[in-house]
């Protein structure tokens, strides 16, 4: 069967590997010398290797590696050490911050502890996984985009731990299991008065679905004008062709103004970038600045009213605000020792049996 | 070719798939809750409700004809509670006692000793402890009925809506570990952890961790009673009462009712109890939502049973007074709760309970 062939090609080349340019080995080296896989091809280089590691990779593996074994090896605890347990219960287990009562002080170990050392040494692998992205892009002579784009990311993710801080307690943190850290998501959304009034929140949405929206139009612009040379995006910033003019007035076709071959490139690192750091903006910002988002969208104006639900006097909605478990030092749940028991007292003895009483 | 029957089975999967959701929706009933646009919906399948009331239905005793009202008031020898009922009435009434708890009318046996009914030990002298606790729950039901109206209303409970039939109802729970999630329906603090203010303050400091405990005993609630969140909430802001509907004042009194009846009722049985009837940290068992409701937002689907039954009705003032036994507090460390002091206090001092590894499943 003809098919078309461009530099979007499905042909896989097989020679000796490349492996790259020479470089400055001071701190580490290439390993292997490459391997050709069919597979890889059909999703991108059929090339696998040569694998740079170095100093700050095999520090962040090293880290990460500690990390993933306290995790896994608190939730084998939780199960009892048994294998076939911990594979069942895999979804809900979960290695949990120190309990609220710690505040922002250290606790014991199975308080909490192992927690707190399991989130250092994660934080330590992708903060040195940061600095390879860094320095790898520089030995290359690359711009540092990629690097700036994954900070975004970290960035948010140490709001994880900075806003815990400022609020005083670790216990705010994101527990490390598969359903813990998604139902993490709700009970700090349900706290903060639902996050979903957050402007933050709310841009940090926009900019992720953006994101999608942007990938899916762009990928879809280029695939569309690859058999007219669109694949050859970056020679057309400076040199536009037919791909770039038919492209871009299939845009301005459709919506009235097009981005260019340069410039959307631009718009997608932007929108990417923007997701996790306006999402950190938002975590920083709550419990800290504003304690309850739908109170605050109230004040603004943000929130729509809606006719109330019961016919509650003032004084039963305040009889029944309850209070807050924080109130008591352990917080919720506590106990109160229940009444004395009030069990009968034993009258056979006082009273004497007769045949068909009852 | 290919391509042209590639998208027509891509076609007949779509229509399929479709036409599936389409006949499902037929049975499926969606009653709106709340205000238009607030998503508050009520959400079933007419049929799976249809088909659970009519098993319940087929499984449910039968009411017992109703006693003659001329019968004499009876003079029981040990009767210490039911004894302002005619003599008619309290064997109708012992009767479905048998039926309800003990599984058939013949159960007698299960809380006394048949060669003496009057007795409170069996012939070897030991203590029937299912009488004594069957009298301790008489008394819980008539509470339930005359003091927990804004609950259970005019409907009332027998026997029947928690036991179905058995002697352990369904739901029952024991202490596990300190975070326990049921505790809430036995001590007095607050499950609230959202803030009424906009700017954070010292009034609430309540963490995200505080928040999941609210938020599983939410999900016991709601898995209770077969309902959603919007049942009781609007859930763009759970705490407010404003938005929240009625149901959700009655289900706050449900949690009142549960503390009273777990504090003065069932909690102080562990004495009494066999002890392999209590728990791993030996207390005695617990109710919470399930235990009545077993899954339906009314038990037995709103069925009034307890009406035909007056010895469960009306306050029991003229009863015995029962004795006080040294109530044995369970073994847990609590210490540093019970002493419900700030949060700057000396907690870490406080003795905390060792880490047990859970040998059940995790909440879900």
């Amino acid at each position: 069967m003809l098919e078309y062939q461009n530099l979007f090609t499905r042909v896989q080349v097989r020679t000796t590997a490349d492996p790259g340019l020479p470089i400055d080995e001071t701190f580490g080296r290439r390993y292997g010398t490459g391997v050709f896989s069919y597979w890889a091809g059909k999703f991108g280089d059929s090339q696998i290797g040569p694998i740079y590691l170095g100093f700050w990779g095999i520090v962040s593996l090293l880290c990460g590696f500690i990390a993933f074994e306290i995790i896994g090896l608190n939730m084998m605890y939780q199960v009892g050490w048994s294998p076939i347990e911990l594979v069942r219960q895999l979804p809900w287990l979960a290695l949990e911050p120190p309990s609220p009562e710690y505040g922002i002080r250290i606790p014991p170990l199975m308080k909490g502890g192992w927690y707190l050392i399991a989130g250092f040494f994660l934080s330590v692998a992708v903060i040195t996984w940061w600095i390879r992205t860094y320095t790898r892009a520089r030995a290359l002579g690359m711009g540092t985009h990629l690097a700036w784009a994954f900070g975004s990311a970290i960035f948010l993710f140490s709001t994880f731990f900075f806003q815990p801080l400022l609020v005083g307690s670790f216990s705010e943190m994101v527990p490390f299991g598969l359903l813990a850290h998604l139902d993490w998501t709700s009970a700090f959304s349900i706290r903060y008065g639902n996050l979903y009034y957050n402007p933050f929140h709310a841009l940090s949405i926009v900019f992720l679905y953006g994101s999608v929206l942007l990938f899916a139009m762009h990928a879809a612009t280029i695939l569309a004008v690859s058999r007219l040379g669109g694949e050859r995006e970056i020679e057309q910033i400076t040199d536009r062709g037919t791909a770039a003019e038919r492209s871009a007035l299939f845009w301005r076709w459709t919506m009235g103004w097009n981005a260019t071959m340069e410039s959307i490139h631009r718009w997608a690192w932007w929108f990417a970038t923007l997701v996790t750091f306006t999402g950190g903006i938002g975590i920083l910002l709550t419990g800290t600045v504003v304690d309850n988002w739908y109170l605050w969208a109230v004040k603004h104006g943000v929130a729509p009213t809606y006719p109330a639900q019961n016919v509650l006097t003032q004084e039963q909605l305040e009889a029944l605000r309850g209070q807050y478990p924080s109130a008591l030092n352990r917080g919720y749940p506590t106990y109160t020792m229940p009444a004395p028991a009030t069990t009968m007292p034993d009258s056979t003895a006082a009273a004497a049996p007769a045949p068909g009483g009852m | 070719m290919m391509r042209t029957l590639t998208r027509a089975a891509f076609g007949v999967t779509l229509l399929a798939i479709s036409g599936c959701q389409f006949f499902k929706s037929e049975e499926r009933v969606v009653v709106q809750k709340g205000h238009r646009g607030t998503a508050m919906e009520i959400n079933y399948v007419a049929r799976d409700v249809n088909t659970a009331m009519n098993d319940l239905a087929q499984k449910m005793p039968a009411i017992l004809p109703p006693a003659s009202e001329s019968s004499p008031p009876a003079q029981w020898q040990n009767v210490q509670v039911l004894n302002d009922i005619s003599v008619t009435e309290f064997n109708r009434t012992m009767l479905s006692f048998s039926t309800w708890v003990g599984g058939n009318p013949n159960n007698c046996a299960y809380c006394h000793n048949i060669a003496n009914f009057a007795a409170d030990t069996y012939p070897d002298g030991k203590a029937i402890y299912t009488k004594a606790v069957a009298r301790r729950m008489i008394q819980m039901t008539r509470n339930i009925n005359s003091e927990w109206t804004e609950h259970v209303a005019n409907t009332g409970v027998t026997c029947y809506t928690c036991h179905m039939g058995k002697p352990l109802p369904n739901g029952l729970w024991f202490y596990t570990n300190e975070n326990q999630i049921l505790r809430h329906y036995l001590d007095g603090a607050g499950a609230r952890v959202v803030s009424q203010t906009v700017a954070p303050s010292n009034a609430n400091r309540s963490s995200v961790k505080q928040t999941e405990w609210t938020y599983a005993l939410m999900i016991s609630q709601s898995t209770a009673l077969g309902v959603n969140c919007t049942f009781c909430h609007n859930s763009r802001q759970f705490s407010s009462w404003e938005q929240a509907p009625p149901q959700r004042v009655t289900a706050f009194a449900g949690i009142q009712m549960l503390r009273d009846l777990n504090t003065n009722y069932l909690a102080p049985l562990a004495p009494v109890y066999h002890p392999s009837r209590l728990g791993p940290m030996g207390d005695a068992p617990k109710a919470q939502c399930l235990t009545c409701h077993n899954g339906v937002n009314k038990p037995l689907y709103g069925y009034p049973m307890a009406k035909h039954y007056p010895a469960l009705w009306g306050t029991h003032t003229d009863w015995v007074t029962p004795a006080a036994p040294a109530y044995t507090k369970p073994p847990v460390a609590m210490t540093d709760s019970a002493a419900a002091v700030t949060m700057d206090s000396a907690a870490m001092a406080a003795p905390v309970a060792p880490t047990t590894p859970p040998t059940t499943p995790p909440v879900r």
